[in-house]
């Protein structure tokens, strides 16, 4: 094990079950810096970033978390990237493999390979991935080899986002049927399937000058109306219901704003407060959205195998079964193995 | 992308990869499915918006009523001589929508897949039989489901055991070989298709949905092998034509056959039509409240309404003849419902009846019509009706509650009336096929429309073996029943039917057109329902039923219409005309 890859925001969905899968992997070694866990760094600091990259052959970067730190976190990951790359002069610093997301495209709708351009979005964490991407573009522009992969709801076992917290929200009852209101695509991706992805570029010897841009959604993955039926099916929230739309907007303009700040608050205190998951006027917004990521490139160019989704979803259901989809923060204190540099 | 062309300037030309004429729900799923494997499609609809006034008053005709039910007074006998009767059918503007998702602006909802034996060809059923198996339709009456959202793709079940395995049976402890009682109808919310797909057709790259042209006219090539171009018109009368690949006709069963049968410059008997099928062996359903039953046992043993399946969908038991009965005793196919009591009738006593009967007017004439039809009652039974309601008023308010959360007010709505059974008593709702015959037939009358196309005329007959066949299911039922001690069924075999035929045929079921077949002497499209005559003319719709079977037709035409996306979208295109561009020549 003597090449080394920087995971930052390593305590994440996708950074930890990468650390995991490159670990047990034995050709790479995982180094984990996040702000909680492994290598504590603030993100934010290009050169606490930049003496964390020295010995690195590669970057991984899967921060999340606020728009600060996602777009500000990618201006410093540039900035430390470029400062090393001018220090060796002509050699260039590690590989960036930097992971955005399908909310970069916006409100756009149809059928969107990776030639599509940002589109206009009012979500922060939208605007937040549109800035790191830019800075991403800046840094290949400067001659560092750059990879964005642009996935959209990352599912598989453990997804707190996509498999706990909409299991909870069909068990109560407050999502179903959306009808027109859930025609959107979920551009669903197991997460393993992210991880691929990475592993074959960080496997590939050489990449082609430029960014370059992956789409990461399974083939199969469904429509949100499609997804809600089949886990409350299989989680035996039935029978189904039809969630008419002002109910639905009641719900995200209502009640979501004091859930989400009580759930602010008790996150502040005790562990363990369930709350109801908040749901949001944006998340209505994805629901409907006609968005269909295209990513036949990830299928030929880095030969990505497809997990199917109904396994991805039956893994989600049974890891929400063992009880593993928690907090990824106590999940993580939990996950001693993890290699701290 | 979705377009209104009612203003656009005469002499445009239209070209297309593969042209849909209707935006109802076959035309809308069939669109929708081909684009997305790839076709460049056009979709054009006459309607600007739901219901628009002038594209339906294009609708307007002829019914051939002028003799109608003429031999019913005198009964049966008196009609078997003349081996078909005329009777009542709804103005055709009536029941047919226009306007982004056709007729699915206001049905029903009701779906069931065709039974196996309705694609059998039935010694007793002259002109029966389809081309085509269950077996050919089944994938896709798991994707028509899902369209209909009336169940989902991997399992729509129509069988009770398995897709109610909890609910309790129709009638608790009947059980017989013969009466079934497991089948299943199943319940659209209603979807309106044009709403409910209107974002999928806005934002799909390969359709172009065009509202405010009528299709005129279909224009052959001089040899009549192919769909040269076309014709169609704006709301002013301006002339516009579309050049494409193919052609698909979604256009409803009677539409079909008037564009059919008035496109005739190059075919003069009309396209299709060279051995006159077009426009014949029109069939809809025949329905009727009959009868009267009284079950044994206990109110709580029977669960004659609705149930909902673990995917929420409404679903109801119906009584069905085994196929294997339906053989031996030569029926037509037919099921039953368990209904009230009639309910122009203040006999009945119920506050919930007699507050709907005296609302009539406030429920749509497709709805309403068996209401609004009857005699206007007597004062004396208006206050008797009142009084029903006042005396009633707990279950009244308790059924108007139930109404408004639950249909009114509900995205998946309750499909219809149903009353607290506190007393065992039913009546049955029928509905039964009807032998196809080439005398129940669409014609073009004198008058034209404002567009100057020939209006429909329309002679729906029925036959007196399909008011026998109901005579014999009904005693098959009362039979079955009595035998196994479920109750009793009584019912006047003299007046069926008058009973089967006062409101004349089931309104909205529209078949038989164009039926579909082998041979290109006695039908007009063939299995892949491809016109026989024409090598680039599809037809997705009713039109092509060869038989009526009891279900509703809906889904049965999404079923066709998505199996014909899928053909058109494997076949290699035959002659792909560039897409897209639109020129004024």
């Amino acid at each position: 094990m003597n090449r080394k890859v920087l995971i930052l925001g390593g305590s994440g969905f996708i950074g930890r079950r990468l650390a995991h899968r490159l670990l047990a992997g034995g050709v790479l070694q995982p180094v984990v810096a996040s702000r909680h866990a492994g290598l504590r760094l603030d993100i934010r600091d290009a050169a606490a970033i930049a003496s964390a990259l020295r010995g690195m052959d590669a970057v991984v970067n899967a921060v999340a978390g606020s728009e600060r730190a996602i777009a500000q976190g990618a201006q410093a990951l540039a900035q430390a990237v470029q400062a090393l790359a001018q220090g060796a002069r002509g050699a260039h610093g590690p590989r960036v493999i930097h992971i955005s997301s399908m909310a970069v495209l916006g409100e756009r709708e149809g059928r969107l390979d990776e030639t599509a351009a940002p589109g206009p979005t009012r979500a922060w964490y939208a605007r937040a991935k549109q800035q790191a991407e830019a800075h991403m573009a800046g840094l290949a522009r400067a001659g560092t080899p750059v990879t964005v992969l642009r996935p959209g709801c990352v599912w598989g076992p453990g997804s707190t986002l996509w498999v706990s917290r909409v299991a909870r929200w069909l068990q109560d009852g407050r999502l179903g049927d959306l009808g027109e209101h859930g025609d959107g695509w979920t551009n669903g991706v197991h997460v393993d399937d992210v991880c691929q992805a990475i592993e074959a570029l960080l496997a590939a010897p050489s990449w082609p000058p430029g960014m370059g841009l992956f789409h990461l959604a399974t083939p199969d993955s469904p429509r949100w109306n499609t997804y809600f039926r089949d886990m409350a099916l299989a989680l035996g929230a039935t029978p189904l219901r039809r969630i008419a739309p002002l109910r639905l907007r009641l719900d995200a303009w209502l009640a979501g704003p004091p859930l989400h700040v009580a759930g602010r608050l008790l996150a502040r205190g005790a562990d363990g407060v369930a709350l109801p998951p908040p749901l949001s006027p944006g998340l209505l917004r994805l629901f409907a959205r006609q968005q269909q990521l295209v990513s036949e490139r990830a299928t030929s160019q880095l030969g990505l195998r497809w997990t199917p989704y109904t396994t991805a979803l039956h893994q989600g259901l049974a890891a929400l079964d063992q009880g593993i989809c928690r907090d990824s923060r106590s999940a993580l204190a939990r996950n001693s193995g993890l290699p701290i540099t | 992308m979705i377009e209104d062309g009612s203003h656009w300037p005469a002499g445009t030309t239209l070209r297309a990869d593969l042209c849909v004429v209707g935006a109802g729900p076959a035309g809308i799923a069939l669109a929708l499915s081909a684009a997305a494997r790839g076709r460049q499609v056009l979709l054009l609809e006459a309607g600007r918006a739901p219901l628009d006034p002038f594209a339906q008053s294009l609708y307007e005709g002829e019914p051939a009523n002028d003799d109608a039910n003429e031999g019913l007074a005198e009964g049966l006998d008196e009609g078997a001589g003349r081996g078909s009767l005329h009777a009542t059918h709804a103005p055709p503007h009536r029941f047919r929508m226009r306007g982004l998702g056709g007729s699915s602006i206001r049905w029903g909802g009701r779906c069931m897949p065709l039974d196996p034996i309705d694609f059998e060809p039935r010694a007793w059923v002259a002109h029966g039989g389809w081309p085509i198996g269950p077996e050919d339709l089944a994938p896709y009456y798991a994707a028509a489901s899902e369209w209909a959202e009336a169940g989902h793709r991997g399992a729509p079940d129509y069988d009770s055991p398995t897709a109610l395995p909890h609910a309790p049976p129709l009638i608790a402890g009947f059980n017989s070989e013969v009466l079934l009682t497991r089948s299943l109808e199943r319940f659209s919310c209603p979807t309106d298709f044009g709403r409910r797909y209107r974002r999928r057709m806005q934002v799909e790259d390969n359709l172009r949905v065009i509202t405010g042209l009528a299709c005129t006219g279909i224009r052959l090539a001089p040899s009549g092998r192919r769909v040269a171009s076309l014709a169609l018109a704006t709301p002013q009368g301006r002339r516009l034509s579309v050049r494409a690949g193919e052609v698909v006709l979604a256009t409803g069963g009677l539409e079909t056959a008037r564009l059919l049968l008035a496109s005739d410059d190059v075919a003069p008997r009309g396209v299709g039509n060279r051995h006159d099928v077009v426009g014949r062996f029109y069939m809809c359903h025949l329905a009727a409240n009959l009868g009267a039953l009284q079950l044994a046992g206990e109110p709580g043993d029977v669960r004659h309404g609705y149930e909902v399946a673990a995917d929420g969908v409404y679903c109801r038991r119906r009584l069905t003849v085994a196929p294997a009965h339906q053989r031996h005793l030569r029926l037509l196919n037919a099921v039953a419902r368990l209904h009230f009591p009639e309910i122009a009738d203040p006999a009945h006593r119920s506050g919930v009846l007699s507050g709907l009967y005296l609302a009539r007017r406030c429920i749509s004439y497709e709805y309403g019509r068996r209401l609004q039809d009857t005699a206007p009652p007597s004062l004396a039974q208006r206050a008797r009706h009142v009084a029903n309601v006042a005396r009633d008023w707990r279950d009244t308010a308790a059924f108007l509650s139930h109404w408004v959360r639950r249909r009114s007010l509900a995205a998946r709505k309750f499909p219809s009336v149903i009353l607290r059974n506190r007393a065992n008593r039913f009546s049955l709702e029928v509905q039964a096929e009807q032998v196809p015959h080439p005398d129940s037939r669409i014609t073009l009358a004198a008058g034209a429309d404002a567009l100057g196309q020939r209006r429909l005329r329309v002679d729906w007959r029925w036959q007196p073996q399909d008011i026998d066949s109901v005579r014999r299911t009904l005693e098959v039922m009362a039979g079955e029943l009595a035998r196994g001690g479920a109750g009793r069924l009584r019912f006047d075999a003299d007046r069926l039917p008058q009973d089967l035929l006062r409101y004349g045929a089931y309104g909205g079921h529209h078949l038989g057109t164009a039926r579909m077949g082998l041979d290109p002497r006695t039908s007009v499209v063939d299995a892949q329902c491809r016109v026989h005559e024409v090598d680039n003319l599809y037809i997705a719709g009713s039109a092509v039923f060869p038989t009526a079977g009891q279900a509703n037709p809906t889904l049965t035409v999404l079923a066709l219409a998505l199996r014909l996306a899928d053909h058109l979208a494997s076949a290699p295109a035959a002659a792909a005309a560039p897409p897209r561009e639109r020129s004024a020549a």
